[in-house]
């Protein structure tokens, strides 16, 4: 070891020193007074990681730091809720505090995705996911010097993120980032989400990436060029990405041959990668005066879309000139698969649509929309853009950052089966500032309900969600409200009445509310055979949507909480294997629930957005399901071994410590 | 959660009631084994609502007749003592003890540690050497003093003059607090900060005291060292200023008798002259400012202000005080310090720490924020720094010296 390595090495020693008995003072305060004792914290672990090496002594303490209350009372309390978007923000602050925090919350993501800090509330395959996304994110901090305004925003400080991600890809694995970032985006897409600004967000930092000279990527990141074109340089006329005014230009003195290259261009990139570029909303809306013909190819239509934008033409016309913008274009997206599913020839639906084109929105929505979106466009734009991408990607519905699940659902779940009664909560919410759902006879406005799960607006949502929402929360919990006091768990009439007719009025649960523990679970389970699985139910597929509760658990199998998701088929895979397809209104749908079970978002017959398991692994997460009463309801003949394995799956993971109490057995003397 | 939530006080123990707001006293009291309560203006209710504090609203305006209303209300919850956190409550304390422990003498106390004229002649009574000291009452009653004391001093004309010192009667530490050496500079004092302390200067080492007392005894004596006067302090001190603790603490126990205390805090400060003597400045009824009881939980990790419970608290015993506290000096684990930094320069527009106090090893963490306006007001009085940074060392001595340099660094720039 030389003289400096010696003397870094006991720097480093000595600002740990500090940083632990800083962590220590700060550990013992009550909770009121941790800011007291925080400044320490902050300012040594800002020294420490400014070190070199000094990432991974504050890694080591990722447990310590958290545990000391270091992120109590701040948005990165709960790891699991942090949004790997916002990251790039934080770390570019010029206030050297919110720097140093989101690094430290960047380092308890590493050693929890490495497995060195196991986290209630979030597992190693959650903590890498985020991670990979923070990473794509920020890849310029990864790969490129400070720029002269970070320099004079942060001066010396931003040189600690540069530190940071340096250590979270040595840790990761160098080599692999961008192909795993890739990967990541990949998968992401499959599920075919509503929202997309996350991803394109990656997809850009690696194409400025690529773009850089002084970047050196290797051989990684081949695969990232579909990805890129798909949204910068999707077809011949738009290559070098020469922005939308000279792409208009450029369509004038286009043939029809030429004009009919680019559609089908764009419609390829569009409904293999889910992402719609900028240009292709220029295209479409120059279409608008050429051919339906071409419309037709620009939206990708089979002769199932084909058929349904030539019988309500001039309706389709009204929608794209409404909705489609370049900052909009993921209407497209919605529009064509909207049209691919028929709904138009549903009698309601294009009146529906033609109420919501003239829609006058209330000003306070239109407050939120600008709020969310931005002032650029006006609101009635992009909740128009919402509702083509809600009714043409009902499985895209994504609860955001919120704990609600089930309007998430309930919204989904009316897109993929009743859209017109979708359309007119979005009239009620946009126009009225009010929804009235009945409870038993009894009508509940959200607007006389008290408050909802949700302790805060949230802005994190699609347009529709963004309005409905809210009012749905408040008449979910209102439904909740009225039925305390009754025995068993409220689901049993809140989902019914909550989400439509076709949701079973027969219930059934496994956890005995008062207690906890497991509850009649071979009847519960021979009941859910009976009927849902096909072998076992008359070979009767599932006709309606149901709603059914989940028992979460992370990659160790520990249960992490309930969780409402959406039944939509039970069928057998492409490999025989009897599955269920369902849907999560999670933003990721892509989990490892542990003791084997991992859900599948593609590759086993999922369409879009669909999640799927084999049907005895989702029987051991399973907790509530509906069913018809009228049905014959007689038990399941499953076989023991069957549900031997199934109760196994259930008893290693979320019913560990929910076993009743057996009673004694008197063994029967001889 | 908070972890120790009054349900574990100890019922053989004193209920205390905290006198004004102090998040870091709170929080120890919080996790003391004795009941408190926070009696603190009704701004605090909302925070103390919220973390479930126990809490009394109450306004300390000057002394008046409803002082018995608050000494009868924790009369009647139980309270065992009240313990003043800050230099406008400890009347309020003296009179609330008066009738919490049924001692009117409490309260007669209390009022002689308030004002700075009465307690000196209190001292001086009691054979403590003091300064010489007058009160002014207006511009003129200065310029007589400051012409005095250099006549005193036989100055001649022209000689340059010793600094007098002004001090509000009735107010913590450095607030208030200026030098005067030109009769030129009598006419910055507005009118209304008179009546006024006047002392004259003594050249010497200026140190502060801080003793924890119960049944009449010292139970903990620090000795804070000044590098400058309102800018810096560190604990324990250097050995050339320990050398006069056996000294001090005879001054001290001088003190408890002249001024009668039998349990508490008091906080006085000192001047060492050249020749050894000890001058008495003033003392306090209460914690310091400047952080001191910060700086002593870091050197000796106990908590100053669970000390302050225990010394206040007639419950206490003599095993469990004896207990509490280390051995001065010895037991510390390092020298802690604490700088305030006032900006040097005239117009500033960012705060930056420089590089070679951040980087140096005794470096812990400061409290500055950003410049809120551009132009920096003169500085007429002590006590507005703008923020302190903190550090953490081996030794006494490197830590002397490194936050005299403080001195010398501009940290807004």
């Amino acid at each position: 070891m030389t003289d400096s390595e010696a003397h870094d090495t006991a720097r480093l020693d000595s600002l740990s020193e500090k940083l632990d008995e800083a962590l220590r003072t700060l550990a013992e305060v009550s909770d009121f007074a941790k800011h007291t004792r925080i400044r320490r914290v902050f300012d040594t672990a800002r020294r420490l990681m400014l070190q070199e090496g000094g990432c991974a002594r504050v890694e080591a303490r990722a447990r310590q730091l958290d545990e000391a209350g270091v992120f109590m009372g701040s948005d990165w309390a709960q790891p699991q809720t942090l949004i790997p978007s916002l990251t790039s923000h934080s770390l570019k602050s010029p206030d050297a505090d919110t720097v140093v925090v989101e690094a430290l919350s960047e380092l308890r993501l590493l050693a929890i995705a490495l497995g060195d800090y196991v986290h209630p509330g979030m597992s190693s395959e959650q903590a890498h996911h985020n991670l990979t996304q923070v990473m794509a994110i920020n890849l310029e901090l990864l790969f490129g010097a400070p720029s002269e305004a970070e320099r004079e925003q942060q001066g010396k400080l931003a040189l600690l993120p540069r530190n940071l991600f340096r250590h979270l890809a040595e840790r990761i694995g160098y080599e692999h980032v961008i192909d795993k970032l890739i990967e990541e985006i990949w998968r992401i897409l499959q599920q075919r989400p509503i929202q997309v600004d996350s991803v394109k967000q990656m997809i850009t930092q690696i194409a400025i990436c690529q773009a850089n000279p002084d970047i050196d990527l290797g051989i990684s990141g081949q695969g990232a060029d579909r990805l890129i074109s798909s949204l910068y340089g999707t077809t011949q006329a738009c290559r070098v990405d020469p922005g939308v005014e000279v792409y208009r230009e450029r369509l004038n003195s286009m043939d029809a041959g030429a004009l009919q290259y680019e559609a089908t261009g764009f419609a390829r990139a569009m409904h293999d990668t889910g992402l719609v570029s900028p240009y292709h909303a220029v295209l479409l809306r120059y279409l608008l005066e050429q051919s339906d013909h071409l419309l037709s190819e620009a939206l990708g239509l089979s002769s199932t879309g084909r058929d349904c934008l030539l019988c309500y033409g001039e309706l389709v016309h009204a929608m794209i000139d409404e909705a489609v913008h370049p900052q909009t274009a993921q209407a497209i997206y919605g529009l064509a698969l909207l049209l691919e599913k028929g709904i138009l020839y549903q009698p309601p639906a294009a009146p529906a649509l033609w109420r919501q084109l003239a829609l006058p929105i209330s000003s306070y929505c239109q407050q939120r929309l600008s709020l969310a979106f931005g002032p650029e466009l006006s609101p009635r734009v992009w909740l128009m853009q919402g509702v083509l991408c809600m009714l043409g990607q009902p499985l895209g519905v994504g609860q955001g950052n919120n704990p609600t699940c089930q309007s998430a659902r309930a919204l989904s779940m009316w897109a993929y089966n009743d859209p017109d009664y979708l359309l007119q909560m979005v009239v009620w919410a946009a126009r009225d500032d009010e929804i009235i759902i009945h409870f038993e006879g009894q009508p509940i406005s959200s607007r006389e309900s008290a408050s909802g799960v949700a302790t805060e607006l949230p802005l994190d949502l699609d347009p529709v969600s963004l309005l409905v929402v809210p009012h749905l929360d408040r008449i979910y919990a209102e439904m909740g409200r009225r039925c305390i006091g009754r025995e068993g768990d409220p689901h049993r009439w809140v989902n019914p009445e909550f989400h439509g007719w076709w949701s079973g009025r027969g219930f059934r649960i496994n956890v005995d509310v008062e207690t906890g523990k497991l509850d009649q679970l071979e009847d519960f389970l021979r009941h859910f055979y009976a009927s849902y699985h096909p072998y076992f139910n008359g070979n009767q597929p599932l006709i309606h949507p149901q709603p059914a509760g989940i028992a979460v658990t992370d990659s160790a199998a520990r249960f992490v909480g309930w969780h409402a998701i959406t039944i939509l088929r039970v069928t057998l895979d492409p490999r025989e294997e009897m599955r269920v397809y369902f849907y999560n209104p999670n933003n990721d749908s892509g989990q490892n629930w542990g003791n084997g079970v991992e859900v599948s978002t593609s590759g086993n017959g999922e369409r879009f957005g669909e999640s799927s398991l084999p049907f005895e692994q989702f029987a051991s997460r399973l907790y509530i399901f509906h069913y018809d009463p009228l049905e014959s309801g007689e038990l399941a003949q499953v076989s023991v071994e069957a549900l031997e394995r199934v109760k196994g799956l259930i008893y290693q993971s979320w019913g560990a410590d929910r076993l009743p109490a057996e009673p004694l057995q008197a063994s029967a003397p001889h | 959660m908070s972890k120790n939530r009054k349900e574990n006080f100890n019922p053989e123990k004193g209920y205390v009631a905290i006198l004004g707001w102090s998040v870091n006293a709170i929080e120890a009291a919080d996790r003391f084994d004795r009941r408190y309560v926070v009696v603190a203006p009704d701004w605090a209710e909302e925070y103390c609502v919220e973390h479930q504090i126990p809490y009394v609203p109450w306004n300390f305006e000057r002394l008046n007749d409803r002082s018995m209303e608050i000494a009868q209300t924790l009369k009647d919850m139980g309270v065992n003592v009240a313990i003043p956190l800050f230099e406008e409550t400890v009347e309020w304390a003296g009179a609330i003890n008066s009738v919490l422990l049924d001692n009117p003498r409490l309260f007669g106390q209390a009022m002689l540690l308030r004002d700075k004229a009465l307690m000196k002649r209190r001292a001086q009574l009691g054979g403590i050497r003091v300064g010489i000291f007058e009160e002014a009452h207006d511009k003129e009653d200065v310029v007589r003093f400051l012409k005095r004391v250099n006549q005193t001093l036989l100055k001649l004309d022209g000689d340059p003059n010793d600094p007098i010192h002004l001090k509000a009667f009735d107010k913590a530490g450095c607030l208030g607090h200026r030098v005067i050496r030109t009769p030129d500079e009598v006419d910055s004092i507005p009118d209304e900060e008179f009546p006024v302390l006047m002392e004259s200067h003594l050249d010497g080492w200026e140190f502060a005291v801080e003793a924890w007392i119960h049944n009449g005894k010292i139970r903990f004596l620090n000795i804070s060292e000044y590098v400058t006067l309102g800018y810096s302090v560190f604990v324990p001190a250097t050995p050339e200023l320990e050398k006069y603790r056996a000294q001090i603490t005879t001054q001290i126990e001088k003190l408890i008798k002249t001024f009668d205390i039998e349990f508490g805090f008091i906080h006085p400060e000192y001047f060492v002259t050249n020749d050894g003597e000890m001058y008495f400045g003033e003392v306090a009824y209460r914690p310091p400012g400047f952080k001191v009881f910060e700086l002593l939980e870091r050197a000796y990790g106990f908590n100053a202000y669970q000390g302050l419970i225990l010394s206040f608290d007639p419950k206490t015993t003599e095993e469990e005080i004896t207990s509490f506290f280390p051995k001065e000096v010895v037991d510390a684990k390092g020298v802690a310090g604490c700088f305030g930094v006032y900006p040097r320069r005239r117009v500033v527009s960012r705060l930056e720490i420089p590089e070679e106090t951040e980087e140096h090893e005794y470096f812990e963490s400061h409290e500055l924020t950003a410049p809120l306006e551009e132009t920096v007001t003169k500085r007429t009085a002590f006590g507005t720094h703008w923020g302190l940074l903190y550090f953490f060392g081996p030794d006494p001595i490197v830590m002397r010296d490194l936050l005299k340099h403080q001195e010398d660094l501009d940290f807004y720039v």
